[in-house]
């Protein structure tokens, strides 16, 4: 594992993770947690915020994709992680497009400069 | 002095964050346009497969990631990610591993190096034969795999910008105010 470098975590509902998946990131094996979650109507905020906290946790992995509405469910934990890695992308759903305003490293950005700061 | 030397680092810093604001809006439009393109070629799939035919179900219980990123540090310090693709071959040897002379009979067989385990094809999770829906799928979801990768070694660097930029606009609030 040393050896090939961080993986690339998803969550993120159906589509999003199929797709993710077909495109060579997925793991699962018997020894590893999947580094992948699959978001349905039936998934609890608390199972997203507890996977999303295994992520960011895990060594293995360096980039996290998640689908911005569910990023929303969970945005004080994205809001508190502020190490630049794990990476976390904000990316859109085909219910929830994509939305700059709740971006969490736009919403950062928005705030660098104060009126002072402009004189 | 001091401080006009600062007001001229601080501009080149914002400079550097509104490019890579900028370069990472534009990665991000492309990103959210490759993956509706995989939408819409998942559920063209769907269509041709059933719609039950294409998801979680068919996902394979052991699986070996193909795409992974190393993190490559630069002068800086920043981190910068790098897509790494497993399934490059190494180049198989031809010939004889040993010079000796071989016998015909009670041939001592020289075992064969054990081939590079690339990983699966993650269309194989779905049928021997896939529509091409499926293939174009993971192409645009494999494309935009790659612009991810680019896009969190950008967000990255914006972080990084921003803290400088903190404490620069600190020293020079500082200069600011022991000249008064």
């Amino acid at each position: 594992m040393a050896g090939r470098g961080k993986l690339i975590a998803v969550i993120g509902d159906e589509d999003t993770v199929t797709g993710f998946l077909l495109g060579g990131i997925g793991e699962l094996n018997k020894n590893r947690h999947p580094n992948f979650l699959v978001v349905e109507k039936d998934t609890t905020v608390n199972e997203i915020e507890d996977t999303f906290r295994q992520f960011l946790n895990r060594d293995d992995i360096g980039i996290i994709l998640i689908n911005q509405y569910i990023a929303e469910m969970v945005r004080h934990a994205l809001d508190a992680h502020q190490r630049s890695i794990p990476a976390v992308l904000e990316i859109p759903s085909k219910e929830h497009p994509y939305d700059a305003a709740k971006d969490s490293i736009l919403r950062r950005a928005k705030g660098m400069f104060t009126a002072e700061d402009l004189r | 002095m001091a401080a006009a030397d600062l007001r001229a680092e601080l501009d080149s810093l914002v400079l550097q964050l509104l490019w890579d604001l900028e370069e990472l809006e534009s990665k991000r439009a492309a990103l959210n346009a490759r993956v509706e393109e995989g939408w819409l070629s998942l559920s063209k799939a769907r269509y041709a497969m059933g719609a039950k035919s294409v998801g979680p179900l068919q996902y394979a219980s052991c699986m070996e990631p193909q795409v992974c990123v190393c993190t490559n540090e630069a002068q800086n310090g920043l981190q910068k990610f790098r897509v790494v693709r497993s399934g490059s071959q190494i180049p198989e040897e031809v010939g004889p591993c040993e010079a000796a002379l071989r016998r015909r009979k009670g041939l001592t067989r020289i075992p064969e190096p054990e081939p590079f385990s690339a990983s699966p094809n993650p269309l194989n999770w779905f049928g021997i034969l896939v529509p091409h829906s499926l293939r174009q799928a993971q192409a645009s979801f494999q494309e935009g795999l790659q612009l991810a990768v680019d896009m969190a070694s950008l967000q990255i660097q914006i972080n990084w910008g921003q803290s400088q930029l903190r404490g620069l606009q600190e020293k020079l609030k500082q200069l600011g105010l022991g000249a008064a």
